[in-house]
């Protein structure tokens, strides 16, 4: 019976098994969603209990927040019309553009073997396999699946997932990839070809950012502070530690970039 | 096969628990493992054609959550029933006691397995060891904790359902 059970499956053609793991995936998304809400609902609870007083001094910092994010906002423009004036006039190719479209964490899977969240959106807000997902401290990792309602992130810790990164202030590509996870510690990476000349410590980290090659990542993106370099064994290059952000682990809301060429 | 889709619920059940959990213990990065939990009631205590094909069933619902190749799950927990249904006349398999057992023991080599697969993917796989170490402790406590809570649902559920398996005499 085993035998005969493992002999059907793997003869099973790619479609069959992509079929039925779709089947599956989505007859266990409306709980995960459904627990999602849950929580949603239980926060919008609790803060319903904060007094007005709360709420109004929450306004009055937001008001203030607002008003420097506007500032912001226009330099931004003047900082974008600048830059497509010049690519303009060297003839470079366009940046990618970018929609944001803001998700709902439903689930989060911190394995040591894969680092993987479910978001609430999918196919339904046009999400693509391998668009960038961000949030306020950087990279979060990049859409793997995509669902009728949902999407699967993998994350900037998961061992298999691999970025092409460069060191703040530096233009040479190094690679980045997530490492391990020590249960009550930050999430890690390690970073390959660091050029020799390339010194980071714990005293001194070096904030580490996307590169921008590849095309899937824009450029600029922070992944995480190297905080140990060391040469490798074959002297050529130096590899390295990189702490992420302990954020990465309690998410609640992220951003996924959907490019706009793409739509 | 009504025993088998009785089963599969509360596998279903079980795999949305344990979900939840993770997803809530996963900024002090421990995650919890019960792969020995799908296996062992339907192992020892269903008719091997209806066990069986809950456990594959209870695979293919991991699988379809996890990046491993589709039906990883679902292989290695036909292996592990498999193998217990065959030595479950050795046996007290009516006892709880030997139940929480068999799905401690089921649940490390499941576990254990995996972490081979795994192993590729991994930059330095010496370094793992210490979180792979705190997983198994922590899932292995979970599961000596809930086992019991678990299988006294399996079996009421049968009998709700009217699908228990008649007692061996």
């Amino acid at each position: 019976m085993l035998g005969l059970a493992l002999a059907a499956w793997l003869l099973a053609p790619i479609g069959l098994k992509t079929l039925v793991r779709s089947s599956f995936f989505e007859m266990t998304a409306p709980i995960e969603v459904a627990g999602s809400y849950a929580s949603d609902l239980q926060k919008f609870w609790a803060l319903r209990l904060h007094s007005k007083d709360d709420l109004i001094e929450a306004g009055r910092d937001m008001a203030r927040l607002n008003s420097s994010y506007s500032l912001s906002v226009q330099e931004n423009g003047e900082l974008r019309a600048e830059v497509e004036r010049l690519q303009a006039l060297l003839r470079m190719p366009p940046d990618e553009r970018y929609r944001f479209e803001h998700a709902r964490v439903a689930e989060r899977d911190f394995s040591g073997w894969w680092q993987r969240m479910i978001i609430r959106k999918g196919s339904d807000y046009g999400i693509p396999v391998g668009a960038p997902v961000v949030y306020s401290g950087g990279v979060v990792g990049r859409v793997a699946e995509v669902h009728a309602f949902t999407s699967v992130v993998q994350l900037t810790s998961d061992p298999g997932l691999r970025i092409a990164a460069v060191v703040d202030g530096d233009t040479r590509p190094i690679s980045f990839q997530g490492a391990e996870n020590q249960v009550f510690g930050y999430p890690k990476g390690v970073i390959e070809f660091v050029p020799l000349d390339i010194y980071a410590s714990k005293s001194v980290p070096r904030r580490l950012a996307t590169s921008g090659l590849g095309g899937v990542y824009p450029p600029g993106l922070t992944i995480g502070e190297i905080n140990r370099v060391e040469p490798s064994a074959d002297g050529l290059f130096k590899t390295g530690e990189v702490e992420l952000d302990p954020r990465l682990a309690e998410l609640t809301e992220v951003t996924v970039l959907v490019p706009v060429s793409k739509e | 096969m009504r025993g088998a889709a009785v089963l599969f619920l509360t596998l279903y059940l079980l795999r949305s628990l344990v979900a939840e959990l993770n997803s809530a213990l996963s900024g002090y990065h421990l995650w919890l493992f019960a792969g020995g939990l799908f296996v062992t009631y339907s192992a020892l205590a269903m008719p091997f054609h209806e066990g069986f094909w809950a456990s594959i069933l209870g695979g293919l619902l991991c699988d379809a959550m996890s990046p491993l190749p589709f039906g990883t799950h679902a292989g290695l927990f036909a292996i592990a029933h498999t193998v217990v249904y065959n030595t479950r006349e050795r046996l007290q398999r009516e006892e709880t006691t030997v139940r929480v057992v068999v799905a401690l023991v089921a649940n490390v080599s499941l576990f254990a397995a995996i972490s081979l697969m795994r192993i590729g993917a991994w930059h330095r796989a010496w370094d793992e060891w210490p979180r792979m170490l705190s997983d198994l402790v922590w899932s292995q406590a979970v599961i000596a904790l809930i086992a019991p809570w678990f299988f006294a649902l399996q079996l009421r559920s049968l009998e709700l359902a009217r699908a228990n398996p008649p007692r061996p005499a």
